[in-house]
């Protein structure tokens, strides 16, 4: 077969005092692309380790080539894959969509990346393997066992500027039949950074940041029965945070006394067979998403209460030795209970999803996948996916790859049932996406490795839904918006693995044209302009060091201007963002520590993601990481 | 000193993220024309003041940046001129800005107000500002342009117009009620019940106030205009809209004090002793999204913004007071309250 699974960093593993750097971390069981021809990105497993502490949206904005838009240190954060919106992000957890189903979206700033093992970013067409509704891609976030007999228990404390404090407890016992994982985490920050207010008045004076206080906290419980063919598993995730929501600083007048509390309940039940050539999945889930808004100054308390239950089934079977057949089902049931609409809104939507993936010669795979929606009812039109993948040589891992796929997304609830403005006769948005990659994996040495990759795409969505006003004073919703989206991305890295000396170079860079298609309103001036906050440029860079138990890293961020206004009549500047890390390794009689100091934004410079709403300059943090395997 | 130098350099780097024209600065200083304010994108900052010369028929926009170096705010709402000194009502910014009548510099700012939506001169030296978000209206010291103090209406409060000793505000949001105050002592004397959501008012020439009150979002009330006499704070006459699809807005008065003009499906125009609404449509609105309406006092001439989609940039539509078409200028994003400057005779 020509899978192409990419092989896992794990640089700085903790447990041993020598460093191995080709660790290979493999799941035990993945909801993962087995579909040739796609793109897929893993997150290496040694920057989790490293960003335990971080949010998602923290990590990825520095480890990855999607946009990140924040509103600040524990603010709301969403992502953009290849400038979609950030609506056409699914963020999953073991396959099992986290989207809250009223905003269509999920807030990375709520996921702390301790309690996650392992992320890989689905992108475009790859996304369809896991889920409908990703047009720009799907986060799949994993937590898994490793079946070791033993008990490891991780304590990771850090503090840092502006009264910031975070701590993850991590516990995994077990042996080879049962197992049990324990996270819990917490984090809380004062946020009261000092910026630059350059437009207060006529002289630019500095400020600290105010009611931006951020409480977070979190825990996951799992528990997992493996029998001779198959395996068992519960897992319970549950979160919530209460934040004061900052003013831009455009805002002059007092406290408006903003906050958010969001709160999450998530259930999941799985169960695996395993016999010979079928493979069987089954999954049940209930997720509890709880959101609410206050802004006392605006007399508006809005309350919004998401229950989401949700059944897959899949079969998997293998065809003679070079084919395989994936049949999945899937039925998911929201149900929002909010005073935003006028009554209790329900939605049922099933799918059925057959995927074939053949492999034609020992050099070219091949894949296709269909997928039927049943909405209230109603079939949507089929979406569909083809991908093909050519290895140039025997030696060498040198790949051509290519997909073509129709994906969709149906409405957010809040699209449809928002009082005023939702319109319930909304149709599913769609896309086509084409993609074709160069994939290059190459051992220069024995301790010397070199990979690259180049991808090209074009996306074009249509039927999508944008708010605009309606016939009264309040904005209603339609199906009125065509966007094209064509860009290309790329990546390099390089691998030492010396003895005493490791050293690893990342570096990514992607050019994304995203572009309003449609006019509607005479006299429109935005079609073919860069969509709002989508820069055209973007690029990161990481240098990891190791010598013996000491270790540093570098950690290089550069995003391009983003136009603000749909007209491009005004964007905020680039900014390239630094940051620096260093620590020392220690085994203390047979407990681990490491202790590590983070510089972020080392120049201190000022920049925006959000116009008006400004980000901290430099700030420190230490950290400690304690691990006890017995 | 550190700081400062990092200050000005970077307050340099930002104030080019905007695209900011060259402005010949003697078009807008002197002569007359029409000041348009730009509201912007709620919370994204991007209001902006733009100015229509009478004598260059030219639009000048992003005048407030490109004079004082950094943005107006977050959803400038009203402006009103009084004697020397321009006001600028910032809405999501809680501010005024107040500006040189003349260069367009920034002379003071008044911070510390809640949502504030319209001003209301009352004399020399005091004037009133309405707020959407509290129950009050704040007083303003015109002399040290500082709040002076607040009058609790225990009601949001919208437009204002003042009438001898008499402030009227317009209770708009979910309210159907005009509030009296006695500007002599500033307290609340009286208040008036008319239609759901009064949205805006003026007086005609002979001090009676025409309340246009747009029936609610909801569309579950009739829109209506009512009639108020001011000496007895009693509405004289309601003109009840025939649907409740209609939703009119915008209401305005030529320099005479005669003829009405709104917003409802394109511009109307109404005698102030007409019997009923009128039927007919002056201007149409031929595919454009009318926002906000002025009408010059001198030779009632007509302008409206056209807002587009409320997300790029929109457009200051001129016509002649028979309603014929004369020009189309680009202003900045949602372009709302107009202000006439009158230097010129024409």
């Amino acid at each position: 077969m020509v899978l192409l699974t990419v092989p896992l960093k794990a640089q700085f593993s903790f447990n041993e005092d020598t460093v191995r750097i080709n660790e290979v971390v493999i799941s035990r069981k993945k909801l993962t692309s087995d579909l040739s021809g796609y793109k897929t990105e893993h997150i290496d497993s040694s920057i989790l380790k490293d960003c335990s502490n971080l949010t998602l949206a923290e990590v990825l904005s520095g480890n990855s080539n999607i946009s990140i838009k924040s509103y600040g240190t524990g603010g709301t954060a969403t992502t953009s894959f290849r400038g979609t919106g950030a609506g056409h992000t699914q963020v999953e957890w073991n396959g099992i969509n986290l989207n809250n189903p009223m905003l269509g979206q999920s807030d990375l700033s709520l996921i702390t990346t301790g309690l996650i093992d392992d992320i890989t970013l689905y992108f475009g067409g790859a996304s369809m393997s896991l889920n409908s509704g990703g047009i720009g891609g799907i986060i799949n976030l994993e937590t898994k066992p490793d079946w070791k007999k033993g008990t490891v228990i991780s304590l990771n404390a850090g503090t840092g500027s502006f009264g910031t404090y975070s701590g993850l407890l991590k516990v995994k016992s077990g042996n080879t039949k049962l197992q049990t994982v324990t996270r819990a985490v917490f984090l809380t920050s004062e946020n009261n950074y000092r910026y630059l207010n350059t437009i207060a008045g006529a002289e630019p004076v500095w400020q600290t940041r105010s009611n931006s206080q951020v409480c977070q906290e979190g825990f996951i419980q799992e528990l997992y029965l493996k029998g001779i063919n198959n395996v068992a598993s519960a897992r319970i995730w549950y979160q919530s945070a209460k934040r004061n929501l900052p003013a831009s600083m455009l805002t002059e007048q007092s406290n408006s006394y903003e906050r958010q509390y969001d709160e999450s309940l998530r259930i999941v039940l799985n169960y695996d067979i395993f016999k010979g050539i079928n493979n069987f999945t089954f999954t049940a889930a209930w997720i509890v998403n709880r959101l609410n808004y206050f802004n006392r100054l605006a007399s508006i308390d809005s309350r919004n209460l998401s229950d989401i239950y949700s059944i897959k089934g899949i079969m998997d079977r293998r065809v003679g030795e070079y084919t395989r057949v994936r049949l999945e089902f899937d039925n998911e049931i929201d149900v929002i209970n909010t005073n935003n609409y006028n009554h209790i809104a329900k939605r049922n939507m099933s799918s059925l999803t057959v995927s074939v993936q053949h492999e034609i010669t020992s050099m070219i795979g091949t894949s296709v996948l269909f997928r039927e929606i049943l909405d209230k009812n109603k079939l949507l039109i089929p979406d569909f996916s083809t991908g093909l993948q050519f290895r140039l040589t025997e030696k060498q891992e040198y790949y051509i790859k290519a997909n073509i796929s129709r994906n969709s997304k149906i409405p957010t609830m809040n699209d449809l049932f928002w009082i005023p403005g939702g319109n319930p006769g909304l149709r599913n948005e769609f896309a086509y996406i084409y993609e074709l990659s160069y994939v290059m994996k190459q051992q220069l040495f024995s301790s010397f490795s070199m990979n690259y990759d180049l991808t090209l795409y074009r996306n074009k969505i249509k039927d999508m839904i944008q708010w605009h006003p309606g016939e009264f004073s309040f904005w209603t919703a339609d199906n009125i918006q065509s966007v094209n989206s064509a860009g290309l991305e790329s990546s390099v890295s390089v691998d030492y693995s010396g003895d005493p000396l490791t050293a690893k170079f990342k570096a990514g860079y992607s050019f994304t044209r995203a572009t309003n298609k449609s006019s509607i309103y005479n006299n429109d001036a935005v079609k073919g302009k860069q969509l709002i906050y989508i820069p055209e440029n973007q690029a990161n860079a990481k240098l990891s060091l190791m010598y013996r138990n000491i270790y540093a890293s570098w950690t290089a961020n550069m995003i391009g201007k983003r136009f603000t206004t749909v007209d491009n009549s005004s964007f905020l500047p680039g900014y390239f963002i630094n940051s620096v890390s260093s620590g020392i390794k220690m085994n203390i009689k047979g407990i681990s520590f490491d202790t590590n100091l983070t510089i972020d934004n080392i120049f201190n410079i000022n920049y925006q993601t959000i116009a008006y709403y400004p980000l901290p300059g430099r700030y420190y943090s230490i950290k400690i990481l304690i691990e006890i395997v017995k | 000193m550190k700081n400062l130098l990092i200050a000005i350099i970077l307050a340099t780097f930002l104030a080019s993220c905007t695209k900011i024209p060259e402005i010949p600065v003697s078009d807008v200083t002197i002569g007359g024309g029409l000041f348009v304010l730009n509201e912007g994108n709620f919370r994204s900052g991007n209001g902006s003041l733009s100015f229509f010369s009478y004598d260059s028929l030219k639009i000048y926009n992003d005048l407030f940046a490109s004079i004082n170096g950094r943005p107006l705010g977050d959803v400038p709402n009203f402006m009103i001129i009084n004697e020397d000194k321009i006001y600028i009502v910032v809405n999501n910014s809680g501010k005024i800005e107040v500006v040189d009548r003349s260069t367009l510099k920034s002379k003071t700012t008044i911070t510390g107000l809640i949502s504030p939506r319209y001003m209301a001169i009352v004399n020399s030296n005091k004037a009133y500002v309405s707020s959407l978000y509290s129950d009050s209206v704040a007083i303003i010291n015109l002399s040290s342009n500082t709040i002076a103090g607040y009058i609790n209406i225990r009601r949001s409060s919208e437009s204002m117009v003042v009438s001898g000793t008499k402030a009227f505000v317009a209770n708009w949001s979910g309210g159907n009620e005009i509030m009296v105050i006695n500007d002599l002592v500033d307290k609340v004397a009286d208040s008036i019940k008319v239609g759901m959501e009064p949205e805006s008012m003026v007086l005609d020439r002979y001090q009676k106030l025409w309340v246009l009150c747009n029936g609610g979002w909801d569309r579950q009330n009739f829109a209506e205009l009512d009639r108020i006499n001011t000496q007895t704070n009693q509405v004289e006459q309601s003109y009840i809209f025939l649907k409740k699809e209609e939703y009119p807005s915008c209401l305005q008065i030529d320099g005479f004090g005669q003829t009405l003009f709104y917003l409802e499906n394109g511009v109307r125009q109404m005698d102030i002793s007409a019997s009923s609404l009128p039927n007919s449509i002056l201007i149409s609105e031929s595919g454009a999204s009318f926002y906000k309406l002025a009408i010059n006092p001198v030779n009632s001439d007509i302008f409206v913004t056209d807002a587009v989609d409320f997300i790029q940039n929109g457009a200051l539509l001129y016509y002649k007071n028979d309603g014929s078409f004369v020009s189309r200028n680009t202003a900045g994003i949602i372009p709302g309250s107009m202000c006439f400057r009158l230097q010129f005779n024409n």
